[in-house]
């Protein structure tokens, strides 16, 4: 499983991608708002999305997990 | 008459014995750490330090210094180690002159001795009067503890002494092409660049063992300090590179871009791309809409020559890009924001690699060029307790310093602090140009609003107040405008960003004889 985790306090602006998802390397997961610029996160590996820990409008820390990505 | 051959014969010379006991000196030297050493050096991935020898020089010109050493220490008895672990000597690379140290793995694990460390001393003052680049091949365990444990050790270390006098005299590589701990750590530390070998190399100050017994840690050398952890965690190695071959290639790629000291000019090379080549592939690069995020890189490939560019920490810090490039043949050093990572905000890696970035191209009369599109440096409590002050003002220094051209062009965004440790007009640029996208102001309009206006907006009522917070905003936003800035002649032109590389040109070009004068000084008292 890939953590994938926030690198900067954020709000949520949206969420791209549902759990169950398949995503490629590369793909968007969420985009962040952050010092007024839409952050995209994305995902260094692929795989299916197992777990989302965010949704619009939420703040996040930076380091605070975003989404799980199952590679097998 | 019949004589003769005898006497010929009798006059034939006793040099044969002495000859053929060189040549196997040599021969023995060349076998370096003998064949069982030489084969588990292959069996690791590695190749022997005189193939690398062979892949970093000009073919023919290694002048060898030392060949014939050896340890030379009583207390390793009558074991033979060639070249004492280090060779070093004289060689070219594109024609100019490299002063190389490479230590030998397959030599008592590239042990530092006695013997080899006068040697690299040797090659360290050799540089330095010769002015040429150093060069270190390193693949060492470190000091070698056998020969040094005891406290003779109070009279070692002029070699981190030397290489601190001799950083922006000449330039400096450490190529990490095995596990490296202790002494053949800090060497790269004091280098200006640092490619390291994924999966063979490493560097800690201390290695597996001696941190197994001082903090109880069990870790490979790979985890503590391989090619992963410092060019992506810990920024102090500069590239990953997948072999041996492909290091000593790019460190030979990397100094084509330097001159061989201070006090020289950086080569220029023949450059068959025309400097007026428009970029349009740009306007499907960058998006209008200041929130949008791109890659910035791209843009980097689109206006240098041929696409080329050499980057520089590339894996670590990514929301500021540094890298070698060059424009109508001339090196240069691009710092540019990457909004694709953290909105193209500075955090304190990102000053440190900028700064460290920007000294060394000054060290060495590189031109800069900055790319803005910056939205500030990150605000907020987690970045103070990081030093973000420190950090910004270490970036705020090596801009204010350097006096090598300097040429700015601002993309989209450029506010606040950022704007000036991205080489804003007052920091002595020399060519600053916008393309019509630009914002340049003290902070955004979204974050002015609230301080502008916070007790218009209280008087709000609740309800109305994020349409009134939005048409306050939007009066801000008419005041930042680059043909305000244009107005006042703060910007030196207004371009189209296919002329982009042009603009870069010509910066340059009316730039290239810049002199500044300061104020006598023993050096500034740099913030870290």
């Amino acid at each position: 499983m890939a953590e994938i985790r926030a690198e900067i306090t954020a709000n949520v602006w949206q969420v791209v991608v549902e759990e169950g998802q398949m995503v490629a390397e590369g793909d968007e997961i969420c985009i962040l708002e952050s010092m007024k610029m839409e952050i995209p996160v994305i995902t260094e590996v692929p795989g299916v999305v197992r777990e989302l820990h965010v949704a619009p409008e939420q703040v996040v820390q930076e380091g605070d997990l975003i989404a799980l990505i199952d590679e097998s | 008459m019949t004589e003769k051959p005898a006497k010929r014969e009798a006059a034939k010379h006793e040099w044969g014995p002495l000859v053929a006991d060189l040549a196997q000196r040599r021969e023995r030297a060349l076998g370096m750490g003998g064949e069982q050493f030489v084969e588990r050096q292959r069996s690791l991935g590695k190749l022997t330090v005189r193939e690398r020898l062979e892949l970093l020089l000009d073919p023919g010109t290694w002048v060898e210094y030392g060949m014939l050493a050896d340890h030379m220490d009583p207390g390793l008895g009558d074991r033979y180690l060639a070249a004492d672990g280090a060779v070093t000597g004289v060689g070219e690379i594109d024609g100019r002159q490299v002063a190389v140290a490479a230590y030998d793995f397959s030599v008592m694990a590239g042990s530092m001795g006695a013997v080899g460390e006068n040697k690299i001393r040797r090659m360290r003052h050799h540089a330095i009067k010769q002015r040429i680049p150093m060069v270190w091949l390193l693949d060492s365990a470190g000091a070698r503890i056998q020969s040094t444990s005891g406290s003779s050790f109070a009279g070692a270390g002029d070699l981190f002494r030397e290489q601190v006098a001799m950083s922006g005299v000449v330039p400096m590589v450490a190529a990490m092409l095995g596990h490296c701990a202790a002494g053949t750590a800090y060497i790269p530390a004091l280098a200006d660049f640092v490619p390291m070998v994924k999966g063979t190399s490493s560097m800690a100050l201390g290695g597996r063992h001696l941190v197994k017994a001082a903090v109880g840690e069990d870790v490979t050398e790979e985890e503590m300090g391989g090619s992963g952890v410092h060019t992506k965690i810990s920024g102090v190695a500069d590239l990953e590179v997948g072999d041996d071959e492909e290091c000593l290639r790019i460190v030979r790629e990397y100094l084509s871009f330097f001159p061989q000291h201070n006090q020289e000019r950086p080569p220029v090379r023949e450059c068959n791309d025309p400097v007026d080549r428009r970029a349009d592939e740009i306007y499907d690069i960058v998006p209008t809409a200041p929130r949008r995020a791109y890659d910035v890189r791209k843009v980097i490939t689109a206006i240098v020559d041929d696409g080329d560019f050499f980057p520089m920490k590339p894996e670590w810090a990514k929301n500021v890009v540094t890298g070698l490039a060059r424009v109508g043949g001339e090196p240069i050093g691009i710092v540019a924001n990457q909004p694709m990572v953290l909105g193209g905000a500075l955090d304190v890696n990102a000053a440190d690699k900028a700064a460290r970035f920007v000294w060394l191209c000054d060290a060495f009369g590189i031109p800069l060029v900055f790319l803005h599109d910056v939205p500030g440096f990150i605000v907020g409590s987690a970045v103070e307790k990081q030093g973000i002050i420190r950090h910004g003002a270490k970036m705020l220094f090596a801009v204010s310093e350097a006096t090598v051209p300097k040429i700015s062009v601002i993309l989209r965004k450029s506010y606040g602090a950022g704007y000036f440790v991205m080489n804003g007009l007052a920091y002595e640029a020399d060519y600053i140009v916008s393309w019509p996208t630009a914002e340049i102001a003290v902070m955004g309009p979204d974050g002015a609003v609230n301080i502008i206006h916070r007790k218009t907006l209280e008087a709000v009522p609740e309800e109305e107040r994020a349409a009134k917070r939005l048409e306050l905003a939007e009066e801000i936003r008419a005041n930042i405008d680059p043909y305000i800035a244009a107005g006042h002649a703060q910007l030196d032109d207004v371009i189209d960003p296919a002329e982009t590389r042009h603009a870069i040109w010509k910066g340059l070009h009316v730039s290239r004889d810049k002199q500044i004068d300061r104020p006598w000084r023993k050096h500034g008292v740099l913030p870290v």
